[in-house]
């Protein structure tokens, strides 16, 4: 029974995640490679994280613009996002627009021949945020790489400091009051998420909903990556600039550790994807789960207001009377 | 600006959902206010509760809940199992999935399927942390404020959001109007005809506020419309005469013509004006279909509903007229010089210029009987205008992005804070966005 | 039922169906008005001695009569954190309706987290043992509600004995960690069996002060 049970979950797992692209641009962009008449666009499109998108066409209705404004775009540039946008985006990207941080234009008159091809690039440009943030990890799995290149040289203990210690904490800004740090060493990668909750309600909920995720590694998913969760900073994060180190219980750190078995190359891209993701698909289960809360509470509700209506008696006064006579009347309340 | 998150805007309609960001001039996102959730399709409003001595209370206590039975059964994930949009037609299409439709007659009924049908809107679609934005969310006119007290909160209970305004349609659709070239000062004072897939409503609105015993409801709107070019494709025989075919036709060839009898000799005498429509069957065959008289003659069931409709036989101009008419003394000038059109079913070509025309038509006879009667008495005459405008078919939508990219917008709302401070019910009150004291 | 919930119900009932004994009453210091005594407390010789009932210190029922009125706060149980919570937004969810409970009070007497107010009125137009009924039953099926939502949030409750009831977030967990690691979906299809301990907390004698 648990079994079945279980293969269903997993069955309809792909609905219960959220996409990496942007289904907007990706669905602009088939509308508009789609061979129908070029139109002009102007849609500045939000993205989570306050990631703000600007679809247009400024110069001539076939040639689409895409920018990206983030707000952590400096601390990407620091980590190499640049390289790895002009190594996804290579000819298409332009100089980017005003206000925007990184822009790509795609030419309808001059697209990829086959829909496969044309179909990948959409995919790409709508990852365009994904991709971006996504420079910091993959420097972090160079990183990795080298530093386990270099420590294979040593034994554990003669190895020289800076290998044991591994690489600097890097520091991605990506919300007012939250950061992701990430940490290459050479025998893991560490990501650090730090969260904060306004109210009350959602703090409980997150923290056993992250309770959970540490508690479904211990108990069955050995192979997942470890997963902690503490109120004050991690010891990763000692000495970071920006990391308060008071525990006040409204700042949580969730840790990753990630181990030589997830930082494959094959499943680097992966791997990446889905932690961007965690924040937005913690909310949205925290979420989703007072909806359901709501929903059992209106029922109840109706419940209890059908007990209290018993105890209101039936209209039964009201109800025709006969007569001796045969003539019916209706009585008063 | 640069940092300010844009406004989520977000039209529930009855048939369609209009979702975006405010400031641009389209919704990012149309589609169907459907949801499909496991297990099998609930009756109207989607409640299926089976308990009838619930279902007559207001959908706001019950909350249209299913069969209490469900209570314990339900659990796991099947709270995120669950299909919008168009997704949710197709879902509904395979086994396991029912569809329902948490919206009926404009105000939502059930709001299990409400609350989920949003979250899936804001992350999935959207894909905004509720938190991070402001949202303006419509409601029909004549919404009970125990409804918007739900919607209040929802929004900021299950979802946090950062801010709220709720605006009545009808309002939102004047101030889409503004874009009009005809529109000199943007008042919150006229009169909307928002006519969609299954009613059309005729709402006079006064200086933002809604007149609400005067709204008339005509029982006429798009369906309507495509089952009458249906009969017409039926009656003559042609090779296809399927639904859609016929909301194809009706969308892609109808018109409004100033006089219908003319309108027939013409089309005798120009054989120029009869069409022909490809249907491509999925099979890739593909039928010719006549288009002849049904191209003026569906848009003219507004006019001559006789032709359609044993039931409702009041042309719409006649109805504009009376609801004007009903309204407060003061505001009736105002209200028949901006008369708005909103609305897909409102699109068609010259349908504002025949309405102007028949409706002061109306007007001019009334003003001549009184001169008549009054011995002498000269009126000054009295302006009607009808109003068309680009953004028309998602007119609230449109009308919610323009105010909602406002800087002034965010004052207007009410925040989380003082949903915590004063309760649900602080939403019943609104100030006027864009009305007077705004910029 | 457990042992100690049935006595604490029906000492709660019977006090109850005691203290609904109601006649309109004019009230002595406002002419002409009539006002719930047991709100307007000013006149002490129509308010009766207030009753507390109490199961352990976290769930008790304090029952206010008056010659015209019974004030009935709830307070309940509530355990942790989470329990707290819910039972404050399930609260705030029934009051914001009280309009269509009728007896329901808007703000519940301090100490407590729900409260009613039933005037003569009520009895007058409501049968008597079907409010009282009704109180009771509210206060089974919120502990069960509680219990429940709490199980759908918190998946590993030891005292909850509802072993057929499948955790949510054990599996929101899994599926996440699973998208991230695809192939160890097997291992887990074989390992995950997840147990709750199955035995109820022995609850405290009942205590009637």
């Amino acid at each position: 029974m648990r079994r079945c049970n279980q293969d269903r979950a997993f069955h309809t797992a792909n609905m219960l995640l959220l996409d990496y692209q942007n289904v907007l641009i990706q669905s602009v962009l088939t509308e508009r490679f789609s061979g129908a008449a070029p139109v002009h666009i102007d849609q500045t499109v939000s993205d989570f994280d306050g990631v703000i998108f600007h679809i247009s066409t400024p110069e001539s209705k076939t040639r689409i613009l895409v920018s990206i404004q983030i707000r952590c775009y400096d601390d990407l540039l620091r980590y190499g996002a640049d390289e790895v946008l002009r190594r996804e985006y290579g000819n298409y990207v332009v100089p980017a627009e005003a206000g925007y941080n990184f822009s790509v234009e795609v030419d309808l008159e001059n697209l990829p021949q086959s829909k496969e091809e044309r179909d990948d690039l959409i995919y790409k440009i709508s990852l365009l945020k994904r991709n971006a943030m996504a420079a910091p990890f993959e420097q972090a799995y160079q990183e990795h790489y080298q530093l386990k290149e270099a420590a294979s040289k040593y034994t554990s203990e003669e190895a020289p400091q800076g290998v044991r210690e591994g690489g600097d904490v890097k520091v991605v800004q990506y919300r007012e009051e939250e950061a992701i740090y990430v940490k290459a060493s050479h025998d893991r990668v560490t990501v650090i998420f730090s969260t904060v909750f306004r109210e009350e309600t959602d703090r409980v909920f997150g923290r056993v909903f992250i309770q959970e995720f540490v508690d479904a590694r211990r108990r069955a998913i050995q192979n997942a990556p470890q997963v902690l969760f503490r109120n004050d900073p991690p010891l990763e994060l000692q000495g970071v600039k920006g990391v308060n180190s008071t525990g006040t219980g409204e700042i949580g750190y969730v840790t990753f550790v990630l181990f030589p078995r997830h930082l494959t190359p094959q499943r680097m891209n992966d791997v990446i994807s889905h932690i961007q993701t965690f924040r937005d698909y913690f909310h949205y289960h925290i979420k989703a789960s007072k909806a359901y809360i709501h929903s059992r509470m209106r029922r109840r509700t109706a419940d209890f207001l059908q007990v209290l209506r018993r105890a209101r008696p039936d209209s039964e006064e009201h109800k025709e009377r006969k007569t001796a006579s045969g003539r019916t009347f209706r009585t008063a309340a | 600006m640069a940092n300010q998150t844009p406004a989520v805007v977000m039209d529930n309609g009855t048939g369609y959902s209009k979702l975006g960001f405010a400031g641009n001039d389209s919704p990012s996102f149309v589609f169907p206010t459907a949801i499909a959730t496991k297990g099998p399709a609930g009756g109207a409003g989607g409640s299926g509760s089976g308990r009838p001595a619930v279902a007559n209370k207001p959908s706001f206590l019950t909350g249209g809940a299913g069969a209490g039975g469900h209570l314990s059964q339900k659990r796991g994930t099947e709270d995120l199992d669950f299909f919008i949009g168009d997704e949710a037609i197709a879902a509904s299409g395979g086994p396991g999935y029912g569809l329902h439709y948490p919206i009926r007659h404009g105000q939502i009924e059930n709001w299990d399927h409400m609350e989920r049908f949003w979250s899936n809107s804001i992350f999935k679609y959207l894909r905004v942390e509720p938190e991070d934005h402001y949202f303006l969310l419509t409601e029909p006119p004549l919404n009970p404020p125990e409804n918007r007290e739900n919607t209040a909160e929802i929004f900021f209970e299950s979802f946090n959001c950062a801010g709220l305004y709720i605006a009545v349609q009808a309002v939102l659709a004047l101030a889409a109007s503004w874009t009009s070239s005809k529109v000199q000062d943007r008042s919150l004072t006229g009169t909307v005809i928002d006519s969609g897939d299954g009613v059309t409503h005729v709402i006079p609105v006064a200086e933002g506020y809604v007149i609400g015993s005067s709204i008339k409801s005509i029982p006429i709107a798009g369906r309507d419309l495509t089952y009458f070019v249906q009969s017409l494709l039926r009656d003559r025989g042609e090779p296809d005469s399927s639904l859609k075919t016929a909301q194809e036709i009706k969308e892609e060839y109808c018109y409004v013509c100033p006089d219908i009898v003319k309108e027939f000799k013409r089309f005798d005498r120009d054989r120029s004006r009869f069409l022909k429509h490809v249907v491509t069957h999925p099979g890739g065959r593909q039928v010719t279909v006549d288009v002849g008289y049904e191209r003026f003659l569906a848009p003219e069931i507004f006019f001559n509903p006789e032709i359609y409709s044993s039931d409702f036989l009041t042309p719409l101009p006649q109805v504009v007229d009376n609801v004007i008419q009903s309204s407060p003394i003061d505001v009736r000038r105002g209200l028949y010089k901006n008369i708005v059109l909103s609305g897909g079913s409102t699109l068609y070509k010259d349908f504002g210029r025949r309405l102007q025309r028949d409706i002061k038509s109306l007007v001019d006879n009334r003003i001549r009987q009184s001169e008549i009667r009054s011995k002498g008495a000269k009126s000054g005459g009295l302006e009607v205008q009808v109003i068309t405008h680009k953004r028309q078919r998602h007119g609230p939508w449109f009308g919610g992005s323009l105010l909602g990219q406002t800087p002034e917008f965010r004052s207007y709302c009410h925040t989380k804070a003082e949903y915590q401070e004063y309760g649900p019910s602080i939403v019943r009150r609104f100030a006027l966005l864009g009305g007077p004291g705004g910029s | 039922m457990s042992q100690s919930l049935r006595p604490y119900l029906q000492a709660v009932r019977s006090s109850l169906t005691a203290a609904l004994c109601l006649s309109n009453f004019a009230s002595q210091t406002a002419e002409r008005h009539n006002v719930p005594e047991i709100e307007a407390q000013t006149s002490p010789e129509v308010l009766l001695t207030p009753l507390t009932i109490a199961r352990n210190e976290n769930e008790r029922v304090l029952i206010e009569p008056s010659i015209n009125s019974v004030r009935v706060s709830i307070k309940i149980k509530q355990a942790d954190e989470i329990e707290h919570i819910l039972v404050h937004k399930f609260t705030r969810f029934l009051t914001q309706r009280a309009e269509s409970f009728f007896i329901l009070r808007r703000k519940p007497i301090k100490g407590y987290d729900i409260s009613f107010l039933i005037t003569n009125f009520h009895t007058e137009e409501m049968l008597k043992h079907k409010l009282v009924d009704f109180i009771i039953q509210f206060m089974e099926e919120v502990d069960k509600e509680i219990s429940e939502m709490k199980l759908f949030v918190c998946s590993a409750h030891p005292s909850l004995s509802v072993c057929h009831t499948k955790p949510s977030t054990v599996e929101r967990a899994g599926t996440f960690c699973c998208r991230v690691f695809p192939d160890t979906i097997r291992l887990i299809d074989q390992n995950i069996t997840v147990t709750l301990g199955s035995a109820c907390l022995p609850h405290r004698n009942l205590g009637t002060c």
